[in-house]
C-alpha cells in the first residue's frame, strides 16, 4: 500500500523562492542566492549559485530537491562570493547543520539571509528523481524529521503544511534491532558494513561537519588513519568521522545519500545521537549553542563509565 | 643522526631487584640512533650525575634518556645535570622502570622485557623532541591566604612581615578559626585565646594585610605568579567603615536566643552579633535568617540605636577582583558529627552514642567550650541538660578516627593529647569529680607530650581504661556507659553525668569544591593532597599554590603553625625574583591546519587559547585561527586531543613522538 505524500506546496514555495531572490539579488541586499534549480535528468536537481536577478527564475523547490546546501557555505566555499550577504535556501535539516556552524564559528548569522522552506519530505536517493513522494519513496531521515517548518529565518514561503500520513521511523527500528544484538553480533554487523568502504571520502566531503582544511585523516607525518582502503583502516575512519560528528550531526544524512556502497552511516550517526540525548540530554537543533557535549564539562555528566 | 645516551638507574635494590639492568643497558645500546648505553647504581646521586655529564661530552651525545624513577621524581634534577653538560634540558626524557614497571612486577625475566620496551619507547620518543627555550612570566608579589584561623594568620603575619602584601579571607565574621575556641592548650596549659588574640590583632593593625571576613572565594583564575581571584563579600548588614564597634546594636537586639554557633550551640546570641567578644574585626554582622526585620520586615531596633549609622539593610553581596602571585590553602578542619550519616559518603554514623539525643553527650569542642572562662558558662564545667556540676564524667577517644569498618581509617592526632588536658581541666574545677577515658592506645609523640599524658594520670588522677565502649544510655539523669576493659579482661559499666567524646578531625565541609576552584587534588576524605608526602609537603602539585594547617591532614597548633611559616616561606621564595621561570611544555597552533572552530578554546580549563586574525600584506582577512598563549598554557594537553584536525601540538608529547612511541612497542 503506497500512500501519495501531498508535495502541492512545493509550486507555491517554487514561487516565492523565485520572488525572493529576484528581490534581494535586484536590491543588492545579497550578492548571490544559493538554492536549487533544475537538472539535465528528467525531475532532477541540482544545487545553483545565482548572481543575477534576471536568472532568479532558474530557482525551484521539489521533492528531489535533496542536497544540504550549508556545504556551500563552509569548504565548498570557493565559489561564493567573499564579500556581502549570502542568501541561501535552506530546509530545517539544512538549517540544523547552519546553525551548528555557527556555534563552531565557521558562519557568522548576520552574514547569511536565510530563505526557510517548509518541507513535507524530499525523495529517497534510491529512487529517479522524477518519482512521486510516496511513503515508500520518501527518504528515510524525512520520516524522523522534527524540523518541517525552520525557524529563525530571515524568509518563509507563506504556505500552509498539509498533514502526512502516518511514516515508519526505519532508523530507530534498526537502532533498538542493533541495541538487541551482542556486542559480537554487532561487532561483526559493522564489520560487514565498513569492509565495504573503498575510501572514497565522499561522505567527508559532503558533509558540512567535515569543514577541516586539512583532514586527519589525510596527514602523514604522523600518518593517523591508514589511507588504503583495508578493513582496519576503513574501521579507524568511520570511527573517527563517527565520533567528530557526535552532538554535532544535524541528520540530513548526505553521507548517506552520497555512499557508493550503500554503507548506513546516518544509521551511525543516529545512534550517537541517539547515545549524546541519554548522556547529556543534548542534540541539534535550531539554537546556537555555545558549547557542544562534549567540549564541557558539568557536575552532572554521566560518570557511570569510570569504574 | 642522533647520538642517544641511555642511563639505567638501579635505584639501589629497587629496579635492579625485579629489573635486569644490565640485560637492558646492552639491549638498548643495539637500538638504533642509542650511541651509548649504561648503568649506575644511583643515577641520581653526585657520581652519577657526573658519569650522565661526563658521557654527554665525551661520546657528543644529542638526546638523553633516563631509566630510573617517575619523571615527577627526578626529571629536573636530570635536565639540569643535562643542562650543565651544555644540552638543552628538554632533550632529555625519564623511562620510568621503577614505578612503572619494578615495583609492580615480581618475575625478572618479564620485568626486563617490560623495562626494555618502555626504554625503547622513550627512545624513538627523545628522537623527535625539540629544543625548547624557557618561557618567563612576570610574577605578582601578592598573596592570598584562604581561611583565617592560625594557620593563615601566621602564613598572613610571615609574608606580610616580608614586605609583601596579603590578601586573608576568612568565611565566618571574624577570624580566629578552631583555635579561639580552645580554653587552654597541651602541653603547657596556656591560655588559647591568651596567645591568639593579640595574633589576631596584629593582622588587623598590619598595613600590608588586606582582611576579607565574611567573604568567600567564588572564582580563581591564572596561573602560579599571576591568579585572578574572584572573592564574593557576603552583605554584613552592617558598614564596616562607620561602625565603631560599641555593641550597643547587640544589647538591644530583640532575637536573644539564637544558638551561638562559635559556643557549639549551647551559648546564645543575637541576631546582629559576633561570634566572640575578641573578634577581629569587631564589627557585628547581621544573621538575615533569623533576624526579625528581614523576616517580617519590621523591627530595625539596631539600626535607630546605632549612633554612627551604621547599620544598613540594603546591603548587597561584593564581588571583588584580587590579583595574587601565590596562593596559601588554610581551611582547616571541621570535626565528625557522629549523629549525622553524610550524604553519598562512606561514613556510617554512630548511633549507638546517643550523639544529639542525649543531651549530656557532647564533643571534645563543646567540652572546649564550656572550660573556657570566655564561655557560655564562664568558665565552669557544667551539664547542658539541667546546669548541674558533672561528678562523674567520662571520656571516649578514636570516635570515628581509625575505625575503617566505620569509613574513617586515619588517626585524627590531636584527641589523645587533647583528652588528656581535658581530665586536668576537670580535675582543676571539680575537685571532687573523677574523669575517665576510655581509649585504644595514647599516640603521644611530640616535645612534652608523653609527659603531659602521664601527668593526667598519675597527678590529676584520672582512669585510663583500655577498651572501647558498646553502648551508652540515659537512665534517670545518668547515663550508663557500657565498655570493655581488655587489660583486665572485664566489661565495664559506669554511671556518668556526662559524656565527652573524642570525634574525629575531618576536613571542612565544602573543602572539595573549593579545592575545585583551584585545581588542586584532594584524598577521599577530601584532605588537601600535597605534591610529595616527604620532600614537598606544603606545596599543591598546582604550582604556585601552598598549603598550610589542618586542610591537609589533622595537625596540632604546633605543628600547624610550623607549616604556616613553611608555606610563608614558600610563597616568598617565589616572590624573591622578579621574573619566573617556566616549564617551556606548552600547546602551539599549527595554523595551516587550523580552521578556527575554537573546540580548543571551549575545553582549555586555563583560558590560554586566543582568537588571532591572519591577515595578507594588503591587510585582507584571510582567516581566524587559534592562538595558545604560551604564558597562561599550563600544558594539559587537552587542546591537542580535542582539535578535529590536530592543528595543536603540546611540545614534548607531539602526536608524531606520541605515535613513535606506540610504533616502537
Amino acid at each position: 500500500m503506497t500512500q501519495p505524500i501531498d508535495t502541492s506546496i512545493y509550486a507555491a514555495i517554487t514561487e516565492a523562492i523565485q520572488a525572493e531572490a529576484k528581490r534581494l539579488l535586484s536590491e543588492g541586499q545579497v550578492s548571490v542566492v544559493i538554492g536549487y534549480a533544475a537538472g539535465r535528468r528528467k525531475g532532477s536537481v541540482q544545487p545553483v549559485v545565482v548572481s543575477d536577478a534576471a536568472i532568479a527564475d532558474k530557482l525551484i523547490f521539489t521533492p528531489a530537491s535533496v542536497n544540504n546546501l550549508a556545504v556551500y557555505l563552509t569548504k565548498a566555499k570557493k565559489e561564493i562570493p567573499k564579500s556581502g550577504k549570502i542568501g541561501v535556501v535552506v530546509k530545517g535539516c539544512d538549517l540544523k547543520a547552519l546553525v551548528g556552524l555557527m556555534g563552531e564559528s565557521q558562519l557568522k548569522r548576520e552574514e547569511l539571509y536565510l530563505i526557510g522552506v517548509p518541507c513535507a519530505g524530499v525523495l529517497a536517493s534510491t529512487v529517479q528523481p522524477d518519482t512521486v513522494l510516496t511513503a515508500d519513496t520518501i527518504a528515510s531521515k524525512c520520516c524522523e524529521c522534527d524540523a518541517h517548518l525552520p525557524t529563525g529565518c530571515d524568509f518563509v514561503p507563506n504556505v500552509t503544511l498539509p498533514t502526512r500520513p502516518q511514516l515508519e521511523w526505519k532508523y530507530a527500528a534498526e537502532i533498538a534491532r542493533l541495541e538487541a544484538l551482542t556486542p559480537a553480533e554487532r561487532w561483526s554487523f559493522w564489520k560487514e558494513q565498513f569492509a565495504k568502504c573503498i575510501k572514497c571520502y565522499a561522505c567527508r566531503q559532503v558533509c558540512p561537519f567535515c569543514f577541516c582544511e586539512q583532514c586527519l585523516c589525510d596527514r602523514n607525518k604522523p600518518q593517523m588513519v591508514e589511507s588504503t582502503p583495508r578493513p582496519a583502516g576503513n574501521t579507524a575512519w568511520h570511527i573517527v568521522r563517527a565520533m567528530h560528528l557526535a552532538g554535532r550531526c544535524a541528520g540530513c544524512a548526505e553521507c548517506e545519500r552520497v555512499c557508493p556502497m550503500d554503507i548506513p552511516l546516518n544509521l551511525l550517526n543516529r545512534k550517537m545521537a541517539k547515545e549524546l540525548k541519554e548522556l547529556y540530554d543534548y542534540e541539534a537543533s535550531l539554537e546556537v549553542n555555545e558549547k557542544g557535549p562534549l567540549t564541557s564539562y558539568t557536575d552532572k555528566d554521566d560518570q557511570s563509565f569510570i569504574k | 643522526m642522533s647520538r642517544i645516551g641511555v642511563f639505567i638507574c638501579h635505584c639501589g635494590e629497587n629496579i635492579s631487584r625485579t629489573v635486569d639492568v644490565e640485560r637492558v643497558a646492552l639491549e638498548v645500546g643495539k637500538m638504533p640512533g642509542v650511541a651509548f648505553s649504561t648503568d649506575y647504581k644511583y643515577m641520581c646521586s653526585d657520581p652519577g650525575q657526573n658519569l650522565l655529564k661526563k658521557a654527554i661530552q665525551e661520546q657528543k651525545l644529542t638526546h638523553v634518556v633516563v631509566a630510573a624513577c617517575s619523571p615527577r621524581m627526578h626529571e629536573k634534577t636530570f635536565r639540569k645535570a643535562v643542562e650543565a653538560a651544555g644540552l638543552n634540558p628538554y632533550l632529555c626524557e625519564m623511562a620510568n622502570i621503577r614505578e612503572h614497571c619494578s615495583w609492580v612486577h615480581e618475575n625478572k625475566e618479564e620485568a626486563t622485557a617490560k623495562a626494555i620496551e618502555i626504554v625503547g619507547m622513550m627512545v624513538e620518543r627523545v628522537k623527535k623532541n625539540r629544543s625548547l627555550p624557557a618561557i618567563t612570566v612576570p610574577v605578582t608579589k601578592r598573596a592570598l591566604i584562604i581561611g583565617g584561623g592560625i594557620a593563615g594568620i601566621q602564613a598572613a603575619l610571615d609574608i606580610a612581615d616580608c614586605g609583601h602584601e596579603v590578601i586573608l579571607v576568612e568565611r565566618e565574621p571574624s577570624i580566629g578559626g578552631h583555635m579561639a575556641q580552645l580554653s587552654e592548650t597541651f602541653p603547657t596549659l596556656d591560655c588559647s585565646q591568651c596567645i591568639m588574640t593579640p595574633k589576631m590583632v596584629d593582622v588587623a593593625n598590619h598595613p600590608k594585610i588586606k582582611l576579607y571576613t565574611h567573604s568567600e572565594i567564588e572564582l580563581v583564575e591564572g596561573y602560579i605568579g599571576n591568579f585572578q581571584v574572584t572573592i564574593k563579600k557576603k552583605a554584613r548588614s552592617v558598614d564596616e567603615d562607620k561602625c565603631t564597634g560599641c555593641g550597643v546594636c547587640m544589647t538591644k537586639c530583640p532575637q536573644k536566643k539564637i544558638p551561638n554557633k562559635f559556643d557549639q550551640n549551647i551559648g546564645m546570641r543575637t541576631a546582629i552579633y559576633v561570634p566572640f567578644p575578641q573578634a577581629v574585626p569587631n564589627t557585628p554582622v547581621i544573621d538575615r535568617e533569623n533576624c526579625t526585620m528581614f523576616k517580617t520586615g519590621k523591627c530595625g531596633v539596631c539600626q535607630k540605636v546605632c549612633g554612627p549609622g551604621a547599620v544598613d539593610f540594603e546591603q548587597q553581596d561584593q564581588l571583588i577582583v584580587e590579583a595574587v602571585g601565590a596562593i596559601v590553602v588554610a581551611t582547616g578542619f571541621d570535626l565528625y558529627t557522629i549523629n549525622e550519616k553524610p550524604k553519598g559518603s562512606a561514613i556510617k554514623g554512630y548511633g549507638e552514642f546517643g550523639h544529639g539525643k542525649i543531651p549530656d553527650v557532647i564533643d571534645g569542642m563543646t567540652f572546649e567550650r564550656l572550660a573556657s572562662a570566655s564561655g557560655p558558662t564562664g568558665g565552669k564545667i557544667l551539664r547542658p541538660s539541667d546546669g548541674k556540676e558533672p561528678k562523674q564524667i567520662v571520656f571516649i577517644q578514636c570516635i570515628g578516627s581509625r575505625a575503617r569498618e566505620k569509613g574513617i581509617s586515619y588517626c585524627s592526632k590531636v584527641c589523645c593529647m587533647y583528652t588528656a588536658k581535658h581530665t586536668m581541666l576537670y580535675h582543676h574545677k571539680v575537685h571532687d569529680g573523677q574523669a575517665y577515658v576510655f581509649f585504644m592506645d595514647a599516640r603521644t609523640p611530640g616535645k612534652s607530650y608523653d609527659e603531659f599524658w602521664r601527668r593526667s594520670i598519675e597527678e590529676e588522677e584520672a582512669v585510663y581504661i583500655r577498651g572501647m565502649v558498646s553502648r551508652l544510655y540515659q537512665k534517670g539523669d545518668k547515663i550508663v556507659v557500657m565498655g570493655s576493659d581488655i587489660a583486665v579482661g572485664v566489661q565495664v559499666e559506669i554511671e556518668a553525668d556526662m559524656v565527652v567524646l573524642a570525634t574525629a578531625v575531618m576536613p571542612q565541609k565544602g573543602a572539595d569544591t573549593l579545592a575545585q576552584k583551584l585545581g588542586i587534588s584532594y584524598d577521599k576524605y577530601h584532605f588537601y593532597s600535597e605534591a610529595h608526602a616527604k620532600l614537598r609537603p606544603v606545596e599543591c602539585a598546582t604550582a604556585g599554590i601552598y598549603l598550610a594547617g589542618a586542610c591537609q591532614g589533622p595537625k596540632d597548633i604546633p605543628e600547624t603553625v610550623s607549616q604556616a611559616s613553611a608555606a610563608a616561606a614558600k610563597v616568598m621564595t617565589l616572590f624573591s625574583k622578579d621574573q619566573l621561570e617556566r616549564e617551556p611544555i606548552v600547546a602551539r597552533v599549527r595554523e595551516a591546519g587550523c580552521v578556527g572552530c575554537f573546540a580548543c578554546k571551549k575545553v582549555c580549563a586555563y583560558g590560554a587559547v586566543e582568537e588571532k586574525e591572519i591577515r595578507d600584506r594588503q591587510g585582507n582577512l584571510i582567516k581566524v585561527v587559534a592562538y595558545v598563549n604560551p604564558g597562561v598554557c599550563g600544558g594539559c594537553g587537552t587542546c591537542q586531543a580535542t582539535c578535529p584536525s590536530k592543528s595543536v601540538e603540546l611540545d614534548g608529547y607531539t602526536d608524531e613522538q606520541i605515535v613513535a612511541m606506540i610504533e616502537a612497542l
